[in-house]
């Protein structure tokens, strides 16, 4: 449970550092849509950015819209398919 | 100042080489992969006079598979990539009502879709780097669309286009993207001129004088260095006063 609260943290971190977001990490929640009204407000250049730095720190790869779409929702269903790729490892 | 990876295809070209020399005596922190297909002649000759400072990457500028293994051999050796110029290219003139299909497609090809994908395959590691510097090499047929040239100045004005619609897709990541559109310039297309049409282009020159290689490959470098920081989707022409 820790292990998961604590890559929650890392990706939040990751996401402000490298889309110079104006809130803090401890700003976004889990379930937070990242895209769309209501939500962060990433727009697609964020997700470009995005899918680079998941491949660089977690090496994760989203290789096609339809995935991003599924992966990309918000902080929860990222970290489930971080956590799925580690266990595949 | 630290190790600059620089790659620029169609390196075995005049204005190949004069960019390529214009990057490797600017610093010798620069290191220079040259793009090249079957002719290698000219970059081999560089590689002679600059040992260690530069290497020739196998290229064909059409195919992405190409674009991938290239990119994937200089990082496997320097782990990074600073600067792209898209400098190969290729023009075949006639007028439209009898230009072969094949004449138009090609030179797309070879201009615009070598553009694209080249672009597209440095966007991983200078979006990772969150650093970069692209710069394209279009043509003042792009402003000015000259007849014969339907295939050519449609490309390079397609280059323009893509120029200033990625600068805006990955400034923020601190990548820039400029476009150099030099006119008539002393290289292996003008060279095959005949001195009347020499004379004729030449009348048409503020200047009067055809502009050097090493003329575009400073613009070049300048907008690669990190002076040129704030300048993005930049259309700049170079030509002696066309215009």
């Amino acid at each position: 449970m820790e292990d998961v609260l604590a890559l929650k943290e890392k990706i939040k971190t990751m996401m402000v550092e490298n889309l110079m977001l104006q809130v803090t990490a401890a700003e976004i929640s889990d379930d937070l849509p990242l895209f769309g009204p209501g939500g962060l407000g990433l727009d697609s250049v964020d997700a470009l950015q995005l899918v680079v730095a998941l491949d660089k720190n977690f090496g994760l790869k989203i290789p096609d819209p339809a995935t991003a779409k599924v992966v990309l929702l918000s902080v929860n269903t990222i970290a489930d398919a971080v956590q799925k790729k580690l266990a595949s490892a | 100042m630290s190790l600059r990876v620089i790659l620029i295809t169609g390196a075995n070209g005049g204005l190949g080489q004069a960019i390529a020399r214009s990057f490797l005596t600017e610093s010798p922190d620069n290191f220079i992969w040259l793009g090249v297909r079957a002719r290698r002649d000219a970059a081999e000759r560089l590689i002679a006079e600059f040992p260690d400072r530069c290497q020739c990457v196998e290229l064909e500028v059409t195919q992405p598979n190409s674009w991938k293994s290239a990119v994937e051999k200089i990082l496997a050796q320097h782990q990074r990539l600073d600067v792209l110029v898209n400098n190969a290219g290729k023009h075949e003139d006639g007028l439209l009502a009898t230009m072969p299909p094949s004449a138009w497609s090609e030179v797309i090809a070879a201009n615009l879709d070598a553009t694209f994908h080249g672009c597209q395959a440095v966007m991983t590691p200078m979006i990772s780097q969150r650093s970069g510097r692209i710069v394209n090499i279009a043509s003042l047929s792009a402003l000015l669309a000259p007849a014969g040239q339907t295939n050519y100045a449609a490309a390079k004005a397609g280059v323009v286009a893509l120029t200033q619609s990625l600068a805006k897709e990955v400034a923020r990541m601190n990548i820039t993207v400029n476009v150099v559109c030099p006119g008539f310039v002393e290289t292996e297309a003008v060279a095959a001129m005949n001195p009347e049409e020499r004379k004729g282009a030449q009348s048409r020159i503020p200047m009067r004088r055809f502009g050097k290689p090493e003329e575009i490959a400073a613009a070049v470098r300048f907008l690669a260095c990190a002076d040129a920081s704030y300048i993005t989707g930049s259309v700049l022409k170079i030509d002696g006063g066309i215009f």
